[in-house]
């Protein structure tokens, strides 16, 4: 009876501490709590216990917490964090993330072959590189990691193409994977949602879809402006999140845009996705950019002088995306040819993203100036009051255009044509996009005006 | 739509209803009850989505209709009007307009149509019991419940309808309480077992009356306590409940029975002199006697004596005052049993009725 049934021998530090703790508590006590408890595992910092059942843990966590932690003290020397495994149901503090998962676990297997649940193994805290730009977003994730739905829910990561989304959402959900035994974590695209959904309604299997995103423990849904438009989609995806955020599971959501600008998305969603915490990545500055590089650069094992990177990391600004396509490049042209490496060598190698780069510089004004000189209006047309059809067009079109090619807010661009509000820029670039839809002659204009604006 | 209501019926009902609206709702239509008025009655409902409060109160309708109004200011004002009868009109707009003595409020609603419709519990699983005795087992186990929201499945209160009776169940690791109602007709497939959480307790203490009859409905994830003119609709706690059976001493040493309300204010009064951080009273069990004192450094001790029939050899154990009141002050018989093994072993207390608290001593000045 004094000892566990556990397989080490009667010197085995769990005997020690049980015969500690029988000294401590009386057997009564260590009879009915701590006969049938036995050792998991045992290391520097934490001890694990299995135990029949839940209540083993919530009782032994509540009452006798500072007895095993004395015996802990006399026997190791050194207290250690308590842990439970219940080996007959589910552990009491991952009740939250395995509740409902013990069925599942040959529906799961399938995914856990995709490396477990389908995410990134690369895409981990680890290998973020956390600058000024991220440190926001970084930090929630990782608070949200740590303790799920219990910080931010949900937690909406926007930001533009390239920038670190899909890293994040990956990171949290390794993380969770990691650390709660048995949480089921859901990591979809917002378009595999719609596909999975459209299936589900031809084969009438709604309900073995709604059981698939439902019962996730944590979901992350990647890109979910794509839902924009998709209605049925869209409700479906509310009920989801309702389901998800009443059972306390975390969602975690990206985008490229905030959530009030995702377009055609139903208002109910805006103000869920509204509701938890919005973080916004933003383009990384010259140092992240160059601590990225490096960061890579070693993942890679390539070692590059370092004027290269500087070099890389200067003239490649809004995409890391991009900046590691860059730098593979470079680094797989070093290797080939042996050569050293110019500036003007890279500047060769990469000239098409640099020129890609390069789309990026056009602001409002450039915009104002070339669609004026097209239509032949005057430049004050586009910033005045005045509505006539033939100046109010132009002025519709080159918001369309400062839209699409300049990264300023609806705001901004409202403010550049004259002080208009957001409204009349969301207006204005309905109207063009409607007509460019019927009209071939108004796509080619649009097509030769942003053409010519970017070389 | 058109009705009249007295001002108290039309209070009580709102009163009920607005325990169910969340006042952090972000979706406006929550903040809302709905007014449905027909034949001789007015029914409020108000949602969270998560728990739902529908009451019938009595009503004269001119023209029957529903509506929808924000609950919180409808509750307030129909409170503070005089105790005359109220009569209320609705026009196409959700505008409704109150008539109370000399007074005229109109208040702006919204559409029925966006309120949402109740979960159905058609062709579920139903128990029925009787009102008084649920409300009673409700009263002896509910303060145990956890407040700890990191073991949610705590938050509430555990319903066993198995065998021929009712068990409820709450725990926080510290102290639990089991109740039971028994005599209940439960066929084999009916057998069910769920977690209802806190604040449905809450509500349905409140909705349950003396006399009457309560039916219980499972539904998937939702539970329906119908009580006669209120009805709740609840999501359940998922998960589940710890095996409880394992707290319970199988084997006790010592028993002896203590008049509740003498042992309650004893305990009261001696507890007046803790301090915060140390709240600790101790209960010493001598022949013939039951001695309940306590001692904080820098504020004073006090003692407390009462006669007890206790044969046993002395135990003298330390309990926490809050935990050893509350099933004193919620129990109604006139005498407890006490059961007691040793110092460091949990404290038993039993009545005659099928109910078991049991409470983990304090471990004063020990590790």
């Amino acid at each position: 009876m004094n000892n566990s049934p556990s397989p080490e021998g009667p010197e085995s530090p769990w005997a020690q501490i049980s015969s500690a703790l029988r000294g401590e508590l009386g057997d009564g006590v260590f009879d009915r709590w701590f006969s049938t408890a036995s050792l998991e595992s045992l290391d520097a910092k934490s001890l694990t216990l299995a135990v029949p059942n839940s209540i083993y843990q919530v009782w032994i966590e509540s009452n006798y917490a500072a007895q095993v932690q004395a015996a802990l003290l006399s026997v190791l020397g050194g207290k250690r964090k308590l842990k439970f495994v219940v080996t007959n149901g589910q552990s009491f503090s991952e009740a939250p993330m395995a509740a409902g998962a013990a069925p599942e676990i040959e529906v799961e297997a399938e995914e856990k072959a995709r490396d477990a649940f389908g995410l990134n193994p690369r895409y981990v805290f680890d290998t973020f590189v956390v600058g000024s730009n991220s440190e926001f977003a970084h930090a929630a994730s990782l608070a949200v990691a740590k303790s799920p739905s219990r910080t931010y829910n949900p937690l909406f990561i926007h930001g533009g193409v390239g920038l670190g989304k899909t890293h994040l959402l990956h990171a949290i959900g390794h993380h969770i994977a990691r650390s709660k035994r048995g949480a089921k974590v859901a990591y979809f695209r917002s378009e595999t949602f719609t596909n999975e959904f459209i299936q589900a309604i031809q084969t009438n299997s709604l309900v073995k879809f709604r059981k698939r995103y439902r019962q996730a423990d944590v979901l992350l849904i990647d890109d979910i402006q794509f839902l924009g438009g998709k209605e049925r989609s869209q409700e479906e995806f509310f009920h989801t999140f309702n389901s998800l955020f009443e059972g306390r599971k975390q969602i975690v959501l990206s985008s490229d845009q905030p959530p009030s600008e995702i377009s055609q998305l139903e208002q109910r969603l805006v103000s869920r996705f509204e509701w938890g915490l919005t973080a916004e990545l933003q383009p990384p500055d010259m140092e992240t950019r160059l601590a990225i590089l490096r960061k890579k650069a070693d993942s890679l094992q390539v070692s590059l002088p370092t004027h290269v990177l500087e070099y890389l990391a200067h003239r490649i600004k809004s995409n890391v995306r991009r900046l590691e396509g860059a730098l593979l490049r470079v680094a797989s042209f070093a290797s080939l040819s042996g050569r050293p490496l110019s500036d003007e060598s890279i500047e060769h190698l990469l000239r098409d993203i640099l020129q890609e780069e390069a789309r990026r510089a056009v602001n409002i004004d450039q915009v104002q100036r070339k669609v004026a000189e097209h239509y032949d209006v005057r430049l004050a047309d586009m910033t005045s009051k005045r509505r006539p059809a033939h100046i109010a067009f132009p002025r519709q079109v080159a918001m369309f255009i400062s839209r699409r090619l300049t990264k300023c807010s609806l705001q901004d661009i409202g403010e550049a044509f004259g002080g208009k509000d957001h409204g009349t820029v969301i207006h204005a670039c309905k109207t063009v996009q409607n007509r460019m839809d019927k009209e071939e002659s108004l796509r080619q204009i649009v097509r030769f005006l942003e053409a010519s604006l970017q070389r | 739509m058109k009705f009249t209501i007295s001002q108290d019926a039309f209070a009580d009902g709102l009163t009920n209803a607005v325990s169910a609206v969340n006042p952090r709702s972000t979706l406006p239509i929550l903040s809302n009850v709905l007014l449905q008025a027909s034949g001789d009655t007015l029914t409020l409902t108000a949602t969270d989505l998560d728990f739902t409060v529908r009451t019938t109160v009595a009503a004269k309708t001119g023209k029957q209709g529903s509506t929808t109004l924000p609950a919180k200011r409808l509750s307030t004002l129909v409170k503070d009007l005089p105790k005359t009868d109220i009569d209320v009109e609705v026009d196409a707009k959700s505008v409704a307009t109150l008539h109370s003595g000399a007074g005229i409020y109109k208040i702006f609603g919204l559409p029925e149509a966006e309120f949402p419709g109740l979960p159905a519990f058609d062709g579920s699983v139903e128990f029925k019991l009787k009102s008084s005795d649920l409300k009673d087992a409700l009263r002896k186990t509910h303060y145990a419940i956890s407040l700890d929201e990191t073991r949610y499945v705590l938050n509430g209160i555990f319903f066993s309808f198995k065998g021929d009776k009712l068990t409820l169940v709450a725990t926080d690791g510290r102290r639990l309480a089991l109740a039971e109602v028994n005599d209940l007709e439960i066929p084999k497939s009916q057998e069910r077992e769920f977690i209802v959480r806190t604040k449905a307790i809450q509500e349905l203490m409140r909705a349950l009356k003396e006399d009457g009859d309560v039916v219980v409905r499972l539904a998937q994830n939702m539970v329906q306590f119908d009580c006669g003119p209120t009805t709740l609709i609840s999501k359940l706690v998922e998960g589940n409940y710890p095996n409880y059976v394992q707290v319970i001493p199988t084997k006790v040493n010592e028993r002896v029975t203590v008049e509740r309300e003498a042992l309650l204010n004893a305990v009261r009064r001696v507890s007046l002199l803790n301090s915060e951080k140390t709240a600790s009273v101790r209960l010493t069990f001598g022949k013939g006697n039951l001695e309940i004192t306590c001692n904080t450094p820098e504020v004073g001790e006090a003692r407390e004596a009462l006669a007890v029939p206790y044969k046993g050899k002395e135990i003298s154990i330390a309990f926490n005052p809050e935990f050893l009141m509350a099933p004193l002050r919620y129990l109604s018989e006139d005498e407890v049993h006490i059961e007691l093994i040793d110092d460091i072993s949990p404290g038993v207390i039993k009545i005659n009725a099928p109910f078991v608290y049991v409470l983990m001593p304090m471990r004063v000045g020990g590790a």
